[in-house]
């Protein structure tokens, strides 16, 4: 059954993908791996070798995988940790593939996909000279609850046993929920219900299998030994991290766990962005993570246009416009914001049309589950809309304030106070005001902004917020951030900042997310009804999708993206 | 002196405890700051939440809290940050404070040297061009928000300029002096240079308003009736009593800069100093990093002051009996 | 011999004549006050520039804006032909009497309105904040530095927390709180966007700057004879306050006054890069600055301009100043300094 799927799911992914390539300029020019579709080219001894040297403004928080949520490392553990199964690590489509990593196949499902057996794969060491056994792997996925990771009551409470995790962590036992045996080496997980994303979630560095006796706290700047072909030296946040080869690697799949060519990794933080743009310009360091500033896009795209890479990212720029209270209680004023709102001059001020496409859909395009339409384009409208947004229509939008009776009324804008937040914010004010609404913005430190938008008793009226996928299903998007089970009144953590709550509509999802156990491709055109469903009521403004962009020093070679972790570290070569 | 050294003891710290106190009233009194949610992770779920809440103590009364807080950061020092977990803030601290020590001394020396030199100069040279010219300089000096300057200064030597004039230039950031004098100084050169840019012009200026009015004084007047020259005047005895002005403002600047104000200096050129520190746990709403941060600046404020007014009673031996 | 020459008549004039009559001859004073009332009707104008010069609304965002340069229709934000063609750049200055006469900044407004505008906000702030700081800190100096004992040490340890306390701590937390749900107190009500905000932070922020060496002095002053003598005499304190130790420390004061003011609109300039104090779309100095620096690779014009009138200002309030001082001080008119 899986295997069948996979290759649906494959194909489904390669048709997407095509067709996002057709609409928009993706891809990148500049330096690019020499890449066969699904694999990375073979391993090139020469190239081994050297340090390389990473840049970003801060760093990420703890270290330890199970609890990081971050793409800044976990872009990082890809080099040095592995799960059960893994995204391919792959240039291109075929990097939304999962493959088996210390599993030596992709699981047997049973039992109407409530039972998945794994066979972990013997011989592997972990960067501390230990085997790795299936004690480890029980004991790992304990962990999970007993350090409280962020995803464990929404990701892995599907496991047996997790329920009692949740509610007492310490003594978290999962005898049930998985059950191991040294002599044959099998795991056999048992689930609650079926589930379609398990492989997706399986692969992600919360799922890290670690040493049994990791600590089972958060491991915070201490790294924890892991199996990758990199290993964790140190790690001052305000310094840096260092990474270096370990040492009891060998490459058992190339697709899940590639060597790579850095001899040692360097990630420095510190710098301002404009100067982390100057030190790759000097050659002093080799990649920055932080976004190019907007006085530096066109220099760098003129005078070091083969040392850029651009591509776009499953993700979106958008508006929560909260349902509960004034003036966006009323549809048609949320209705009147999407009409509004100038996608093409939001683009502009992201960093122009070949950084980000206008967007009208909740699941960005490429996304399973995405359908084109627009309803709040010129001339398009809920029961006639067109297939893209093409132009604002402040005269309908005027309109829908007036009808709704909110004409005049105080709103307040929260963004995040970096620059391109800001200047966001500032137009969408403007606006606002254009519409009728007395609009004010409100710029709030990023490190609190996002918490301070979720929680109801700051009465937040409309924000700016991204979302980026977790794992490519359909669920990461419209589930998450607009089921009922998502909002959570008076808590930081209520991640449907809409509060938007349609009985109906969740219905429709979670049957959908049952029947893509079954039939993907039936589930997926489901959700592309629901997105037109949810859209038709507008809880939320899609601005548009943006793509990243990656400067490289000159020296930096073999560059690859994959679309779930992004630029693959270890398979830069610098020597 | 018993007395005196007691009572600046108690003094301190109750400047230290008042400001610790308002800088945890003050943290959990402002909406969104709640660490809870921000340790557990986006998405976290409510049972999560709650862990988080009591692994950090967070759902304890504020009192309780600020003491516990106190106590390791104080008594057992291994108090831990919100943001970056595991990492201990002590440590953090001290590793920052070479960087600040080196910025702020060599900036300092630069200052002094070129405020009370052009100071002296301007009060003593107040009838030709020299004065206004060295006037404007000090304006100049202290009409530039710093952070600004040292925008513009990366802009010409790290970007424009860098590959002609400026190669010399080593990428933004501090190297220890153990490490490489060379690329100690020559990383310093342009923070020194800036920094001390908006201290040298306060200082020029305060300097030379003080000797001007100085010089009309009436034991000045009695070495000039002496037959003392205008010079020997304006070197030996203005000079030292414009000292005391000087010397309480530059107890407050140095000690205010070595607890880490030159934050937006240290920002702007990479300097993983104390400033730096301070300015990212402010950013990143990191309670326990913010509360070693203020303390230590706290403690280096109180010190330099009464340093000064120890100074004080020795340059003005009107003011011991005060 | 000769015949007798006639008494000279001795005019006596008062103090407060003598210091006008030096005021109005030295060439500072002009200078400075051209340069003030220039810049202050300048940013009175703005109103009169948007309209008639600039054309256009220094408030509203215009990002897919046009403008007309040379007879030609040109888009205010412009991308990036060339390369790979990412990157969008207003505007740069096209030095004429007109629209967008010192280009255009990332939302597309017109930079030489904003910056008019701005200065209204900047100039206000600076002078309320500057002359709170100078009011406060000199009281409490010379209450502190006079009284001596408790009371010293007092005003002293407020001193001490008031300079030690993280000021950018206080205020991130006082605006989310404005944010969220303003300040009433009273008749008072605070608003994020009002400048109160900025105008009390920056206010207290300082005063021990000011504090402290007044105290110093007035602490030298109380032990001079002609104090000590007057004390003695039976004088009550209110009076040697006012008669001997406030015009001694009046010069001293007289310094600080630009000096306060010109710090004052450097740490509001400071305070924007937080976001706190002038919100947007209303302008200061300091926003501008701000928006400049996402722009000082490419249009360094949009930080530059409100650094200049920030030190030209400033430039203005030190010249006056010190005319000022040596005006009120009588010696240096004996020097022959007129």
């Amino acid at each position: 059954m899986m295997k069948r799927s996979k290759s649906l799911a494959a194909l489904l992914s390669l048709a997407f993908i095509l067709s996002a390539c057709s609409s928009g300029a993706d891809d990148q020019a500049g330096s690019n791996a020499q890449a066969q579709e699904g694999a990375l080219a073979a391993y090139d001894e020469t190239k081994a070798g050297g340090t390389l040297r990473l840049v970003a403004k801060g760093a990420a928080g703890t270290l330890d995988p199970q609890i990081n949520y971050t793409l800044q490392f976990w872009q990082l553990y890809q080099a040095a940790y592995d799960g059960l199964l893994a995204f391919r690590k792959v240039d291109g489509p075929k990097s939304f593939e999962v493959v088996p990593d210390l599993a030596e196949a992709l699981p047997e499902i049973s039992n109407d996909g409530k039972t998945l057996t794994f066979t972990l794969r013997s011989g592997i060491k972990f960067s501390d000279g230990r085997d790795v056994t299936v004690a480890d792997v029980k004991a790992s996925f304990e962990r999970i609850f007993k350090v409280s990771s962020p995803t464990a009551g929404g990701f892995y409470n599907g496991i047996v046993g997790a329920d009692k995790c949740l509610a007492t962590p310490a003594t978290c036992k999962l005898d049930e929920g998985i059950v191991v045996d040294a002599a044959t080496n099998k795991i056999v997980m048992n689930l609650t219900a079926a589930d379609a994303t398990i492989k997706y979630k399986l692969a992600l560095p919360h799922a890290t299998i670690l040493p049994a006796d990791a600590p089972s706290k958060d491991a915070g700047t201490t790294p924890i030994p892991g199996t990758g072909a990199y290993a964790f030296a140190s790690y001052d946040p305000n310094n840096e991290l260092k990474m270096v080869r370990n040492k009891h690697f060998v490459e058992w799949n190339r697709e899940s766990q590639p060597a790579g060519y850095p001899d040692e990794i360097i990630y420095s933080f510190g710098l301002t962005a404009e100067a982390q743009v100057n030190a790759i310009k000097n050659d002093q360091a080799d990649w920055m993570l932080d976004s190019i500033p907007a006085d530096r896009l066109a220099e760098l795209g003129t005078n070091n246009a083969d040392q850029i890479n651009v591509h776009t990212l499953t993700a979106m720029w958008y508006l929560p416009m909260n349902n509960n209270i004034a003036p966006f209680n009323n549809v048609k004023a949320r209705q009147a914001v999407n009409y509004a709102l100038d996608r093409n001059a939001m683009v502009k001020i992201f960093g122009g049309d070949q950084l980000a496409s206008p967007a009208c859909t909740f699941l960005p395009p490429g996304f399973p589950g995405h359908a084109d339409f627009c309803q709040y384009t010129k001339g398009a409208d809920t029961n006639s809309p067109a297939t893209a947004w093409a132009e604002p229509d402040l005269e309908k939008a005027k309109a829908l304030v007036k009808e709704s009776g909110t004409f005049g009324q105080k709103v307040g804008i929260v963004v995040q106070d970096d620059d391109v937040n800001k200047q966001m914010g500032e137009y969408i004010q403007s606006v606002l005001n254009q519409i009728g609404y007395k609009a004010t913005l409100k710029p709030i430190s990023s490190n609190i902004q996002f918490t301070y938008i979720q929680n109801t008793n700051n009465k937040v009226q409309i924000s700016l917020s991204q979302w980026y996928q977790d794992f490519p299903a359909a669920m990461d998007f419209s589930y998450i951030l607009l089921g009922c089970e998502s909002f959570t009144p008076g808590s930081d953590s209520s991640i449907n900042m809409s509060g938007y709550c349609n009985k109906e509509i969740n219905k429709r999802m979670i049957a959908a997310m049952e029947l893509a156990v079954t039939d993907e491709a039936a589930a997926n055109k489901e959700w592309g009804a629901i997105d037109k469903a949810i859209m038709d009521e507008a809880p939320v403004a899609v601005l548009f999708t943006p793509k990243l962009v990656d400067f490289l020093s000159k020296r930096v070679k073999n560059y690859n993206f994959s679309k779930q972790f992004y630029m693959l570290v270890s398979q830069l070569q610098v020597k | 002196m018993i007395a005196f050294i007691a009572k600046r003891l108690s003094a301190a710290i109750f400047v230290l405890t008042s400001i610790s106190i308002l800088v945890f009233l003050i943290f959990f009194a402002t909406p969104g700051v709640d660490p809870a949610a921000r340790i557990a992770g986006r998405n976290a779920s409510q049972e999560t939440l709650a862990q988080v809440r009591a692994t950090f103590d967070l759902d304890k009364p504020l009192p309780e809290r600020y003491l516990s807080m106190m106590d390791h950061l104080f008594l057992q020092r291994d108090l831990t940050s919100y943001v970056n977990r595991g990492a201990e803030v002590w440590p953090q601290l001290i590793q920052a404070i070479p960087a600040t020590l080196s910025l702020v001394i060599g900036a300092s020396i630069i200052w002094l040297i070129l405020g009370i030199g052009l100071g002296v100069t301007a009060a003593g040279m107040r009838k030709s061009w020299v004065d206004p010219a060295i006037g404007v300089v000090g304006i100049i000096g202290v009409s530039l928000p710093v952070y600004w300057l040292g925008e513009v200064v990366n802009l010409v030597t790290q970007g424009r300029l860098h590959d002609t004039a400026f190669n010399w230039v080593p990428p933004l950031g501090y190297v220890p002096l153990t490490e490489n004098p060379g690329q100690w100084f020559l990383s310093l050169l342009f923070p020194w240079l800036t920094l001390s840019l908006l201290y040298a012009g306060i200082y020029i200026r305060v300097i030379r308003g003080e000797i001007v009015g100085l010089m009309q004084e009436d034991f000045v007047k009695t070495e000039r009736a002496k037959g003392a020259s205008e010079k020997r005047i304006l070197l030996k005895h203005s000079s030292r009593m414009s000292l005391i002005t000087v010397v309480s403002l530059f107890g407050l600047d140095f000690g205010a800069l070595v607890g880490g104000s030159a934050l937006l200096t240290e920002v702007v050129f990479g300097i993983q100093g104390v400033g730096r520190l301070t300015f990212t746990a402010l950013q990143n709403f990191d309670l326990p990093l913010i509360m070693a941060t203020v303390m230590y600046a706290a403690f280096f404020i109180v010190i330099a002051n009464a340093i000064v007014d120890v100074l004080y009673a020795w340059l003005d031996p009107r003011v011991r009996r005060g | 011999m000769t015949d007798r020459e006639p008494a000279v008549q001795i005019r006596s004039e008062s103090p407060g004549q003598i210091a006008r009559a030096t005021l109005a001859h030295d060439r500072r004073t002009w200078i400075a006050s051209v340069l003030l009332l220039f810049i202050v009707l300048l940013t009175l104008a703005a109103p009169l520039y948007a309209t008639y010069i600039s054309k256009t609304d220094p408030f509203i965002s215009s990002i897919n804006g046009t403008t007309v340069i040379d007879g030609k229709e040109v888009l205010v934000l412009q991308q990036s032909t060339e390369g790979l063609g990412i990157g969008v750049n207003p505007i740069g200055p096209n030095w004429r009497i007109g629209p967008y006469a010192l280009g255009a900044d990332n939302q597309g407004r017109d930079v030489a309105a904003r910056l008019l505008y701005g200065g209204t906000n900047t100039l206000l702030i600076g002078f309320t904040a500057g002359f709170l700081t100078i009011t406060i800190g000199t009281l409490l100096g010379i209450i502190a530095g006079y009284s001596g004992k408790f009371v010293d040490s007092f005003i002293s340890r407020i001193l001490d927390v008031i300079w030690a306390f993280p000021v950018y701590l206080l205020s991130i937390s006082l605006s989310v709180v404005l944010l969220t749900s303003g300040f009433k107190w009273g008749p008072i009500s605070l608003e994020a966007g009002s400048l109160y905000l900025p105008i009390l932070i920056i206010g207290l922020v300082y005063v021990p700057y000011v504090a402290r060496p007044i105290r110093g002095q007035v602490i030298a002053l109380r032990e001079r004879e002609f104090v000590k003598a007057a004390i003695g005499s039976g004088a009550k304190n209110r009076q040697i306050i006012f008669r001997e130790i406030l015009p001694n420390v009046f010069p001293s004061v007289i310094v600080f006054i630009p000096m306060m003011v010109a710090l004052a609109m450097l740490t509001e300039s400071a305070l924007s890069f937080l976001s706190i104090g002038v919100q947007p779309p209303d302008a200061s100095w300091g926003t501008i600055i701000k928006d400049g620096l996402g722009l000082l690779y490419t249009r360094p014009l949009v930080a530059l301009m409100p650094g200049l009138l920030i030190v030209v200002t400033a430039v203005s309030l030190n010249l006056l100043g010190d005319a000022v001082r040596d005006a009120l001080d009588p010696k240096a008119r004996m020097r022959g300094a007129l």
